[in-house]
């Protein structure tokens, strides 16, 4: 079995698990603390036909919208944090001055290991554009916020740019630019 | 047989499969994401033996999601449910789905008036079928049809709403039905 598939397999675990756990907990975290009670039902049949019914339709407004963000920040993190470490690991080889500035931020762990490959952030900015499609296509029904649809959508085309520079620096790597050699 | 071969023969086997536990793991967490949203849904009031005491009708939307039957809502006012769907553009075929739960809680007999239509005229056939009877709401040529059901007393239906047409219907439309006690 190649190498690329078992790192894919495992890279794409951890992101799986964390967009089912920001919904599923932005649900349950919620109901918990603001008391909206709720039932767990299946009336339609077939498989994952659980739906989660609440009593007044601005709750469900609300918990929906909440709940979306909730995974969209749970995604959106680890992913803006692999685009940056990658972004200033490449800056600080051409640029003495971000050295400093990361010294300064005592964030050095960032630049000392270049752990972060093109594959990981690709993974982690897919499940994103996933996880921001469903958002926006909530968005339009009117089942969540606009707000948060426009946030999502800002940060999948920002998480997008990210990840096709990661793949120029990779790219470069195997195939350098001539202004290199002259 | 060498062992490099049987390696190779493994290679083969295995490595299809993983490509389908990794789609997997993108299909898997999408479909639980939109399975997790949230939906209206009136609860029903419990007395302490787990028994319904409310002796009145209740109409609750059962949801879930649906190719064709997209935005579901429910609203109640006055004594008048209105119930509203988007019809999403479909291939000439008949389509259906559950869309309300009716239970007359009540000791006796209750009629319920009931009319359906589309906001635009698209050549469909729309029914509602309750008890596998089916009733016409609106016909192909655009008229709309009032039909009177009768429940009977701590009573059960599920309504479905059937659409059909004979030609490729290409955009959306809005289909309200309007639900009275009489």
């Amino acid at each position: 079995m190649s190498n690329l598939l078992k790192r894919a397999l495992k890279n794409s675990l951890v992101p799986a698990i964390l967009m089912i756990a920001g919904k599923a907990l932005g649900i349950f975290i919620l109901s918990a603390k603001y008391g909206f009670p709720l039932e767990i039902g299946n009336d339609i049949g077939g498989f994952f036909s659980t739906q989660i019914y609440f009593q007044d339709p601005d709750i469900t407004y609300y918990v929906n919208s909440v709940s979306d963000l909730i995974m969209l920040i749970a995604l959106a993190i680890p992913t803006i944090y692999l685009i940056s470490k990658t972004a200033l690991f490449q800056s600080s080889l051409k640029n003495p001055k971000t050295i400093v500035k990361v010294t300064k931020f005592n964030i050095l762990k960032w630049i000392t290991r270049n752990d972060t490959s093109f594959l990981k952030t690709f993974l982690w900015s897919a499940f994103l554009w996933v996880c921001s499609g469903l958002i926006i296509k909530n968005t339009i029904s009117g089942d969540t916020y606009i707000w948060i649809g426009i946030t999502a959508g800002l940060i999948s085309i920002f998480c997008g740019l990210g990840a096709l520079k990661t793949f120029e620096v990779e790219t470069n790597k195997v195939y350098p630019s001539n202004s290199k050699y002259y | 047989m060498k062992k490099t071969e049987i390696k190779k023969i493994l290679v083969l086997v295995v490595e299809p499969i993983v490509f389908g536990l990794l789609a997997l793991l993108f299909i898997i967490p999408t479909i639980t994401v939109v399975n997790l949203k949230p939906i209206t849904k009136s609860l029903k009031e419990l007395d302490v033996l787990g028994l319904s005491n409310k002796a009145e009708l209740q109409i609750t939307i059962v949801g879930g999601t649906h190719q064709i039957f997209e935005k579901e809502r429910l609203e109640a006012d006055n004594g008048t449910y209105k119930y509203t769907t988007t019809l999403n553009g479909r291939d000439s075929d008949r389509y259906s789905k559950p869309i309300l739960e009716i239970v007359n809680n009540r000791e006796e007999k209750t009629t319920l008036e009931i009319y359906g239509y589309t906001h635009l005229p698209t050549n469909s056939d729309i029914t509602m079928i309750i008890n596998d009877q089916v009733y016409r709401l609106q016909s192909p040529n655009g008229d709309v049809q009032t039909q009177e059901i009768l429940l009977l007393p701590q009573q059960k239906y599920i309504l479905y709403l059937a659409i059909e047409n004979f030609s490729n219907v290409q955009f959306d439309e809005d289909f309200e039905l309007s639900i009275k006690e009489i």
